[in-house]
């Protein structure tokens, strides 16, 4: 048996299973030398805070996106309301505004497990193999979002060989499905190293468990920036002395806190230059947000022109009618609609990309339409069709809830004026509390179905 | 560990594994998902992360050790991390690939000059709170009976 192993394609695995376990230590250069990183800032309880925090961003990423996705492709079982109508807007402001937010905490957070990526042996055993997987799909998945969404807020979709929407939402989920599986390996580590009392300092290291060398360095206080000389005690010893002892007279070391203040800073200042894109308050200092809401024709923005989505021609036709289809059909001219009773809503354009914009429209209730169909407003769901040819966008469906809600306008006007040709002209749908891709516009058809 | 711990450790992970799995059959049935983009994007963003961006970091970093006064040196440090944070965020729109004809009101901003009046703040603001810090450092030494105090 033993003389076969040369030879046989089990006995050779064996033994590459067993070189991979104990590489020669020729080997170990460059990045897997021992020591090779040397910042004494890392440590588990840096590691186990950025990992929570970025945790929680994680989190509201993934159900406000989950959210988003619902609405727009809603199962039998899922129910979204037309009120409060700035709700949608807040859950998918949240949702960009995190996600841009974690990115320092994201950058800290791998940098500060680096070391990791470089322990000897490579791959001790085939647990550690299975971790390593789940790290991949983590990792890998939560650069993708960060990356992706990045990318589509700035409408820059070359470097993407894919359709964004679509893959953002299921690697969300292959992320979150890492991200539990990682907080399950990692939680004994976590709770040990978020204790009140530093667990570097009484014992060597929280013992053996899933650690298996978690952080290479150990925080040495003071490091070779012999600054937090003074700091001294159990509470307030090495890189967690926050306070000004740790500042000696050459001025101050980076300590833990330190870094996390930083990592925060770079948050808030992401969130400040970016936010105002749905903060109307704030667009003045948002210098980098991708929108102004107040930017764009009629002072609104727009995510598709009619010139993009090829519909001038049919838009600006005389002969334009949007046809509604129920029980009692109707073809009205637009002259048709202005005549019917016309009301007034002030209802925020909410774009997937993170940018909002409150408006004056004015226009027909759906309810009212329904009703002139012959279809029970409080108990119907409506289809309304873009004159578009073609397009993703093309359609969308007009829940109850929003069927039912008086706010919900066929709109003609803007703010007092006929809609821009690329608002909608003719006419458009605005609903409450809803993505802006639903709030189609360019009406060509309305099909109102009755619930049984 | 607790025998509450271990069982939380067991869920946790078991949901995970669930939850990747239910994303990759959820990936692979959805036509439109592209079957080699997003495997390929997923893999070039973390070999580019891993093997080019933090390493390039890691290096500006102990230049950055190197050469930088130790006495400015934690001020430049966090300088440096706020400024790579806001250049991820800042030089797609500076770059301006989204831009398009039919659309002026998609990046509507001078985001070059945006981009440089932001990192001018976080280093007016790294710069003004050295110098808050300097000033209440000497102060508190310069105060009688302050060194030798045991516990501080």
């Amino acid at each position: 048996m033993v003389r076969d192993a040369g030879t046989s394609v089990t006995g050779r695995a064996r033994a590459a299973v067993a070189w991979l376990q104990a590489p020669p230590d020729t080997l170990r250069r460059g990045p897997f030398r021992p020591g090779a990183f040397g910042s004494a800032l890392r440590s588990t309880r840096l590691t186990s805070q950025l990992g929570v925090a970025l945790g929680i961003a994680f989190a509201i990423c993934f159900l406000t996106g989950v959210t988003s996705h619902l609405i727009q492709h809603p199962p039998g079982w899922f129910w979204w309301p037309s009120r409060p109508v700035s709700l949608y807007r807040v859950t998918q402001g949240l949702h960009v505004a995190t996600g841009l937010a974690m990115i320092p905490l994201l950058g800290a957070k791998l940098w500060s497990v680096y070391p990791r990526l470089f322990s000897w042996p490579p791959v001790p055993g085939p647990a550690r193999a299975i971790e390593l997987l789940g790290i991949v799909a983590l990792v890998g998945g939560g650069l993708f979002q960060v990356v992706s969404g990045v990318l589509n807020i700035n409408r820059w979709y070359a470097p993407m060989p894919f359709f964004f929407t679509a893959a953002h939402y299921w690697v969300a989920w292959l992320t979150i499905g890492g991200l539990l599986a990682h907080i399950g390996v990692q939680l004994p580590v976590v709770r040990e190293a978020l204790r009140r009392t530093p667990p570097e300092t009484p014992a060597p290291a929280p013992a053996k468990s899933a650690n298996d060398g978690l952080v290479a360095d150990r925080p040495d206080a003071g490091g070779s920036d012999a600054g937090g000389s003074d700091a001294g005690g159990p509470d307030a010893g090495g890189p967690d002395a926050g306070g000004p002892d740790a500042g000696g007279p050459d001025g101050p070391v980076a300590t833990r806190r330190r870094l996390l203040g930083a990592v925060g800073a770079a948050a808030g200042v992401i969130t400040v230059a970016t936010v105002g894109q749905t903060v109307a308050p704030l667009s003045g200092i948002s210098l980098l947000a991708p929108r102004r809401p107040d930017t764009g024709p009629q002072g609104l923005p727009v995510n598709k022109s009619a010139a993009g989505a090829r519909v001038r021609r049919a838009a600006l036709d005389p002969g334009y009618r949007l046809r509604i289809s129920g029980p009692r059909p109707v073809a009205l001219s637009l002259a048709d609609l202005a005549a019917l009773p016309q009301h007034t809503a002030t209802l925020p354009i909410t774009c997937v990309e993170g940018w909002s914009a409150s408006a004056t429209w004015s226009g027909v209730r759906l309810r009212d339409l329904a009703k002139m169909a012959g279809v029970d407003p409080e108990h119907a769901v409506a289809e309304v069709e873009s004159l578009e040819a073609a397009g993703r966008y093309r359609t969308s469906s007009v829940a109850a809830p929003h069927l039912r809600d008086p706010l919900t306008l066929i709109a003609l006007r803007l703010d007092g004026s006929d809609l821009h040709l690329d608002h909608g002209y003719p006419a458009r749908l605005i609903a409450p509390n809803r993505p802006g891709v639903m709030q189609t516009k360019w009406l060509s058809r309305i099909t109102l179905r009755s619930m049984s | 560990m607790s025998a509450g711990v271990r069982w939380w450790r067991r869920v946790l992970v078991a949901a995970g594994v669930a939850i990747a799995g239910y994303a990759l059959v959820g990936a692979l049935t959805d036509n439109d998902v592209n079957k080699f983009g997003v495997p390929l994007f997923l893999v070039v963003v973390l070999v580019l992360h891993d093997a080019v961006f933090l390493p390039a970091v890691l290096g500006a970093g102990a230049a950055l050790r190197r050469f930088v006064p130790r006495r400015a040196r934690w001020s430049v440090q966090a300088g440096a991390l706020i400024s790579l944070a806001v250049l991820v965020v800042g030089l797609p729109p500076v770059l301006g690939f989204g831009r398009a004809a039919d659309n002026p009101s998609a990046l509507p901003r001078p985001y070059g000059w945006g981009l440089l009046a932001v990192l001018a703040a976080v280093w007016a603001g790294v710069a003004i709170t050295a110098t808050v810090a300097r000033h209440r450092r000497d102060g508190r030494r310069d105060a009688p009976g302050r060194r030798g105090v045991p516990g501080e």
